[in-house]
């Protein structure tokens, strides 16, 4: 589990968090959801400890990050897989690998270990034929699988993604969806998902954090989230007719 | 891995280098040894003057402090503009986030591959300058190549090679790290990129040549 006190952040004098506090539990998908710009980017960040927070305390199982020393903070970052909201793979080098990258830096794995362990990942995301292109060689949604692989690959307890599903179609991006859910569950992860796609939400929102301007606004799971009495959550996520109609029929019982 | 990212920055910053290198030299060895004959056309100077004046310009200034200010548009560019897009791609966190020493992983490698090849590229310019000079005698009338071969063996002080493979050290340091900086210190997008690509190169030649007249003064006087 992963919790979250009053934190704060702001970037060149300007806030962009406001004391949030959250807890992000073990074998769960923990949704963080808002408006494009509402800072879900910055507290995922904040979190995974790329950025330093002003104020505030972040506690992995009861580890303090902020009172770390660098080596402590390397080795939590060893149990932590990180998705990007770009994907963020090295375009120096394969698919493949990618993959390998962390097993080479930190595992004392033999060569065919590794590869086989590369392999598997790669076939979990269900990804082998695309072994050795080159990232600007595969489509987006191979590139986030592949970046899925690569997070996955030293078996993390803790796994961040960005927008798993930005930019892909509403088939991929629900196979996505599906995938982290899956091994989320497997392999008992705290998984932390940024997301402005409402089927994300409905389809795998166990424990929902809504942020709003920089303030955590409402905090819910996928079926509480249709009666909240939330104006700005309301308009963001039941903004389109079809999903006005949904809570509509939800709320008759339908 | 270190040692396997070095070995591709050695050939990246120093084999790939090589063509513009010996382009440049070539040229210019010769466009030396021309304007030399011209203006030492006397007879009450040495014919061998030519020869030993290019030798020494070529030694001298142009193989180090003038090649490096070419490189450093050439490399200097080139990693900032690489570590820059690493930056704004998000792959420079990917390496934070794993752990990585994203400096030390990206940065140390691309300086130590250049400052070790800079001497090969020094020398090779030089040797190719020398040729340039020999191609002026040999296909024109201006000079002999016998007077040129006599010219630039004459009065030839080894230690000269030394200082300028020194300068060149200190060049190479100045060139890499500067673009290191300006590259991993990005933020934004790809405008921001080309903007501390130029930054890179432009400041990095700036405190060349401060170096060159600083070094000169110490190792020459
Ligand atoms: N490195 C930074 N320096 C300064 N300001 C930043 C930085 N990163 C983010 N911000 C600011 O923080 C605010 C929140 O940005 P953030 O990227 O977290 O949004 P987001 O919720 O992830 O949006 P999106 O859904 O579009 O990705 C923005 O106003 C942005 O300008
Ligand atoms: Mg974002």
């Amino acid at each position: 589990m992963i919790e979250v006190k009053n934190v704060n952040k702001s970037f060149d004098g300007k806030q962009v968090l406001f004391d949030i506090s959250a807890n992000l539990l073990e074998g769960h998908a923990n949704l963080i959801i808002g408006q494009s710009g509402s800072g879900k980017t910055v507290l995922m960040k904040s979190v995974a400890g790329i950025h330093r927070i002003d104020s505030g305390e972040i506690l992995y199982d009861g580890r303090n990050i902020s009172q770390m020393k660098s080596n402590e903070l390397n080795l939590l970052r060893r149990e932590i897989g990180m998705l990007f909201q770009g994907s963020a793979l090295f375009d120096s080098l394969t698919v493949k690998d990618n993959v390998m990258f962390p097993l080479r830096m930190f595992s004392n794995k033999s060569e065919e270990e590794m590869e086989e362990r590369a392999r598997f990942c790669l076939e979990r995301v269900d990804l082998l034929r695309a072994l050795d292109l080159y990232p600007s060689e595969i489509s987006g949604g191979m590139q986030k699988r592949a970046a899925i692989a690569r997070a996955i690959v030293l078996n993390p307890k803790y796994l961040f993604c960005d927008e798993p599903n930005s930019g892909l179609d509403p088939k991929t991006s629900l196979l996505i969806d599906r995938l982290i859910l899956e091994i989320t569950h497997e392999y008992n992860i705290t998984t932390i998902i940024n997301t402005h796609d409402m089927n994300s939400v409905m389809e795998i929102g166990e424990n929902i954090v809504f942020i709003s301007k920089g303030h955590k606004s409402w905090q819910g799971n996928n079926t509480e989230i249709y009666d909240t009495g939330n104006e700005d959550l309301e308009n963001l996520i039941f903004a389109s007719d079809l999903y006005k109609k949904i809570k509509k029929a939800h709320q008759m019982g339908i | 891995m270190f040692g396997k990212q070095y070995v591709r920055e050695l050939h990246k910053q120093g084999i790939n280098s090589l063509p513009i290198v010996c382009i440049i030299s070539v040229f210019i060895g010769a466009v030396i040894c021309i304007q030399m004959r011209i203006n030492t056309e006397s007879p009450f100077l040495p014919s061998q003057l030519t020869g030993y004046a290019t030798r020494e310009t070529m030694i001298l200034e142009f193989s180090s402090a003038i090649l490096c200010l070419i490189l450093a548009g050439k490399v200097g560019s080139n990693i900032a503009s690489e570590i820059g897009t690493m930056r704004i791609t998000e792959q420079i966190d990917a390496l934070d986030i794993m752990g990585v020493n994203s400096a030390n992983y990206l940065i140390l490698p691309k300086i130590l591959a250049f400052v070790t090849m800079i001497p090969c590229l020094v020398t090779f310019s030089i040797t190719t300058g020398l040729l340039g000079g020999f191609g002026v005698a040999l296909f024109t009338e201006m000079i002999t190549p016998m007077e040129y071969e006599q010219g630039i063996q004459y009065s030839f002080l080894p230690y000269s090679i030394q200082y300028s493979i020194e300068k060149s050290l200190v060049f190479a340091f100045i060139v890499t790290s500067i673009a290191s900086y300006y590259g991993y210190t990005v933020k934004g997008g790809a405008r921001e990129v080309g903007k501390a690509s130029t930054n890179a190169v432009v400041n990095s030649s700036v405190i060349i040549l401060l170096f060159d007249v600083m070094l000169t003064k110490l190792l020459l006087s």
